[in-house]
């Protein structure tokens, strides 16, 4: 027993120093001497591209590689397509330093550091056009005044509402410049619990970034503009007003609980025809056209005469710093926002005005209203704000999942924000 | 015992019959829906039987990714690592099932530890090994490991062993048997129902492993077939369809493999030898 | 017993005495030897990469920081969601573990009666089990919706109205167990494979005593199961504790985190919230708790698992 257990203390010791040597030098040469380096054969370079795409959206983006090989002799691009397992795949390859050279992002302040900044490559290059871009957009892929993302696609959140129900309550389509006391109307009208219709589904779990939209219409908002306050904001009487509109509408069974990205999706439900109106950004809309439901949509509801405001989800293309071929990475990322690939995009919005202008997408009757979000989409969302913001999404998050069950908003957010009140950098 | 009553055969059939409808309706359910048309997909209350079969739903969606490609990875995989799983297994429960040795519970303590890690803290780790080995991208991390055992396997198959009488080997070894002897030619024939439930438990393992095939391979032309499925799973979008077509597709090799296999895994156990 | 076994007398090897019983220590450790080298290479550097790791603040991307014991004071001083997802594990593993082994062993005992169909009604049990994650959780959504769920549908029909399962806390961990219950197809199996090694001349030999079915259960049927027994606890305590598949896909963790299992918030805290250091030591915490529930059921097994062909230490 003795010598066994002496015998397994020193291999225990010995494994834990070659492990703790091996990861320290992993951080400097011993990645490049692994994986990092792929040249096949023919001399070829490999390009790693990881996506958070799939189905359709990830052909697209497989159909935009070729395009850019085809151009590029001699450079293969590997389309790594990691799904929802993202962030898990993308941890993990940056955690042991050989990550994909160019990557799907939107979460830069929780990966900034390990991308590489593009200002310079972007001013040295003369042939790309940054005014033909939405300005809007560069705000969510920048961190501390350097551009870590180039856009690639983006799409802002609109009512969804179901044609056939409107007319069956007589009930007609909303316009762009409603309320939210409109809203309030029209879900009541277009509710029959026995039939099990509801006039809007809620997700019982909102995401706060999908929130913030709903509270700064009402010049409310979680976090000051410098982002160093929650307490006053967070449990300010307008964000506790925007958000008690959700839970009201349950309340008065207006509305139903529906899944958001788990459960069953709301997407479904509204399939279904089972809810008259359902927010959302870009991605149902194939499917509900697919589905053959007879829709349409509309700009977000307004608070009597303030502006309504939206939030953008925004897909940029960003290059690891640990990359070995930035230049080439670069070229991808170049190739990726030009005119030529974001023309292959389909499954979301194009972010060169040039492209819209000449797809003529503002006149497409579904689409313009996510232009017109686009316009509304102008304050700085919370997670850019503060880098301590994930913690404290946690609390808000608990506090507004509450809110949805029913319990008294006013309670739970000023308990959010003290619960909050330690990530707070002075 | 065999003269049963009809009450209470109508009792065990009628109990068997209702589990069978709730373990079975949920699938029904998922082989109707693959089979729909998108208009018919989120009826309310639900279509049991769809208006119109669309088989070509299975098509579309086997074709939309490489899925013939994933297919041949996923039986390289699920091969090899279930032939070194079950090799390495049944060695080592022999070793701690039928040996007094120093440190054994010692030993096996530290088995069935490693049951316990969460993978979540050692993926990064492993990752950094594999990566230095330069196995990041090939299908080596899924299948090396298998063939040096498993803790769940070594332990059932330890639990097997240690119900096997140990008459049997004193009269082998008294024959002049060495102990690798005694294991391939008592023990082994005698273990056939374990290896084989072994078999089917480390085959269907490795065929819907998620995490491993997702940390580990980058390339889609490495990818095993759970990592297509995922890939109808973004994001910010689920394709339904697809997911049920590809999980119906996908779960009918382990199903016949299972149907196959289960007679030799408790049918003929009684007929082996082991006396209980 | 042990002392024939470990210096069994073969008859040839009279002259090479010694080296003889050097050999028969080293033969045991060459058929464990796969899985000591397999430990060595894949399993413990990780492991402790994690412990060690578990004493910095290490965002993932970017330095690693020494915090000292730091990560573990937080852990238990000042955090509430530590322990929320702990009483939630525990709380789910008392339902699931009992359950999931009463469940699977009557299956198992059903299935035992020599019925007609047998090899069906195996797989149609079994059949759960093949299904991977990903639909398995859609396939669940589908059933606990509360307005257009297929359960509640049915309890509809009877003039139950039915809860909101997933959207309640009271629910949402009973339909994790319900959904959990669902995948027992292995445990049934491992049963099965058990009561089919007990032979039927021992049953035939009670019923000439006058012994009569319950009897026959709890003296011969119970007694030689306890190893497979023994197995299917320990494991399936394992698997209440790592439970992570069916609450990251279907709740999320919600609603107000009563489904927030503590291996979720292991991984949360890992790739969500990319605190790599203080999930591992969250990991090395609950790999203690579970260690010593093991060993303490496995201490234990000596009083109530009956092994045929034990070593016994006298």
């Amino acid at each position: 027993m003795r010598k066994i257990s002496l015998l397994a203390m020193i291999l225990v010791l010995v494994s834990a120093f070659s492990l703790a040597a091996c990861s320290n030098s992993s951080s400097g040469e011993k990645a490049s001497g692994g994986s990092g380096e792929e040249k096949d054969g023919k001399g070829n370079t490999t390009l790693r591209f990881a996506t958070w795409d799939s189905g359709e959206a990830l052909k697209i983006q497989q159909d935009i590689a070729k395009k850019f090989e085809e151009k590029n002799p001699g450079v293969k691009v590997q389309v790594e397509a990691y799904g929802d397992g993202f962030d898990q795949k993308l941890a993990a390859s940056f955690g042991a330093k050989n990550p994909p050279d160019m990557m799907y992002m939107w979460n830069f302040p929780a990966y900034s550091e390990s991308l590489e900044p593009l200002d310079a490559y972007l001013e040295g290059d003369t042939e790309m056009d940054m005014d033909d871009f939405y300005q809007g957009l560069f705000n969510y892929s920048s961190m501390n005044g350097k551009i870590y993302g180039m856009p690639a696609g983006f799409t802002t959140r609109v009512v969804y509402y179901n044609k056939d129900l409107f007319d069956a309550a007589n009930v007609p389509y909303p316009k762009d410049g409603w309320t939210w006391d409109d809203f309030q109307q029209i879900a009541k009208k277009l509710s029959d619990p026995s039939k099990k219709q509801y006039g809007v589904g809620i997700v019982p779990e909102p995401d706060t970034y999908d929130l913030q939209g709903l509270v700064w219409s009402n010049g409310g908002s979680f976090i000051s503009n410098d982002g160093k306050e929650v307490k006053g904001y967070m449990n300010s009487p307008k964000t506790i007003e925007s958000i008690e509109i959700l839970s009201n509408l349950l309340k008065k069974k207006s509305a139903v609980l529906v899944g958001g990205k788990n459960q069953q999706s709301g997407d479904d439900i509204f399939k279904a025809g089972k809810i008259a109106m359902w927010e959302s950004g870009i991605w149902p809309l194939a499917g509900f056209k697919e589905a053959k439901i007879n829709f349409g949509t509309v700009e977000v509801p307004s608070f009597g005469a303030k502006p309504a405001k939206g939030v953008i989800a925004s897909s940029a293309v960003s290059v690891a710093k640990d990359s070995k071929h930035k230049e080439l990475a670069y070229k991808f990322v170049k190739f990726y926002s030009s005119a030529e690939a974001i023309k292959m995009r389909t499954a979301d919005l194009p972010v060169r005005i040039s492209v819209v202008k000449e797809m003529n997408m503002e006149q497409d009757l579904l689409i313009s209203p996510f232009y017109k979000m686009l316009e509304r989409s102008t304050d700085t969302p919370a997670f850019l704000l503060n880098s301590n913001w994930n913690e404290i999404n946690r609390n808000l998050s608990a506090a507004v999942n509450a809110v949805m069950l029913g319990q008294d908003a006013e309670k739970l957010l000023n308990k959010a924000v003290q619960d909050s009140e330690k990530y707070m950098k002075k | 015992m065999k003269m049963k009553s009809r009450v209470e055969k109508t009792y065990i059939y009628g109990i068997l019959i209702f589990f069978s409808l709730l373990f079975l309706a949920p699938l029904f359910w998922m082989v109707t829906t693959s089979l729909k048309s998108p208009e018919e997909l989120y009826l309310f209350p639900p279509k049991w039987i769809p208006s119109s079969l669309h088989f070509e739903n299975f098509k579309e969606a086997w074709i939309s990714q490489p899925f013939t490609q994933f297919l041949k990875n996923s039986l390289t995989v699920t091969i090899l690592a279930t032939l070194g799983q079950i090799v390495s297994s049944a060695l080592v429960a022999y070793g701690f099932a039928r040996f007094t040795f120093k440190g054994r519970d010692f030993l096996f303590m530290v088995l069935l530890a490693t049951m316990m890690i969460p993978w979540e803290v050692t993926m990064i780790p492993l990752y950094m090994e594999f990566n230095f080995l330069g196995w990041i991208n090939t299908l080596k991390p899924l299948i090396v490991p298998a063939w040096f055992g498993a803790p769940f396997y070594i332990f059932l198959m330890r639990q097997f062993i240690m119900g096997i009488p140990k008459e049997l080997d004193e009269a082998a070894r008294i024959d002049g048997a060495n102990s690798f002897q005694i294991f391939y030619k008592i023990y082994l024939p005698l273990m056939k129902p374990i290896l084989i439930l072994v078999g089917v438990f480390s085959m269907l393992n490795c065929w819907n492993d998620y995490l491993g095939p997702l940390v580990f391979l980058n390339d889609q032309s490495k990818y095993t077939l759970t990592l297509g499925l995922a890939q109808f799973k973004g994001m910010f979008g689920v394709d339904m369809e697809g997911i049920m077509a590809i999980t119906f597709l996908i779960s009918i090799p382990p199903l016949i493999l299972f149907f196959a296999a289960q007679r030799y895994i408790v049918d003929d156990v009684s007929k082996s030898g082991v006396k209980g | 017993m042990m002392k024939s076994l470990l210096a069994s007398p073969t008859p040839y090897v009279e002259i090479k005495r010694k080296k003889k019983i050097k050999w028969d220590k080293v033969v045991p450790l060459l058929f464990i030897s796969p899985w000591v080298i397999g430990f060595l290479a894949f399993t413990l550097g990780p492991l402790l990469y994690s412990l060690f790791i578990s004493f910095y603040d290490w965002p993932v991307v970017g330095k690693a920081t020494f915090i000292g014991l730091d990560n573990y004071k937080t852990m238990f001083m000042d955090d509430p969601l530590f322990w929320q997802s702990l009483w939630v594990t525990v709380k789910f593993a008392a339902l699931f573990v009992p359950l999931n082994i009463v469940v699977a062993l009557v299956l198992a005992i059903l299935l035992n009666q020599n019925v007609k169909g047998h090899s069906f009604f195996r797989t149609f049990f079994y059949l759960p089990s093949v299904i991977s994650g990903v639909a398995l959780a859609m396939i669940w959504a589908w059933v606990f919706n509360g307005e257009y769920g297929i359960l509640n549908y049915f309890l509809s029909l009877v003039d139950i109205t039915g809860p909101n399962w997933l959207n309640e806390t009271g629910w949402a961990l009973i339909a994790m167990v319900i959904a959990s219950l669902w995948g027992q197809g292995t445990m049934m199996l491992i049963f099965l494979a058990g009561l089919k090694g007990i032979s039927g001349e021992l049953y035939e030999a009670a019923s000439i005593d006058g012994a009569n079915k319950l009897t026959q259960f709890f003296k011969i049927t119970l007694p030689l199961l306890t190893p497979t027994i023994l197995f299917n606890v320990i494991t399936t305590i394992i698997a209440a504790f790592q439970q992570l598949t069916l609450a990251l896909l279907l709740t999320g963790g919600g609603p107000l985190n009563s489904t927030y299992f503590y291996a979720m918030y292991v991984y949360e805290n890992a790739f969500k919230y990319f605190k790599m250091g203080y999930s591992s030591a969250n990991a090395w915490f609950m790999f203690l708790i579970v260690l010593g529930l093991t060993m303490l059921v496995f201490k234990s097994s000596s009083a109530w698992v009956y092994y045929e062909g034990e070593v016994k230490k006298k």
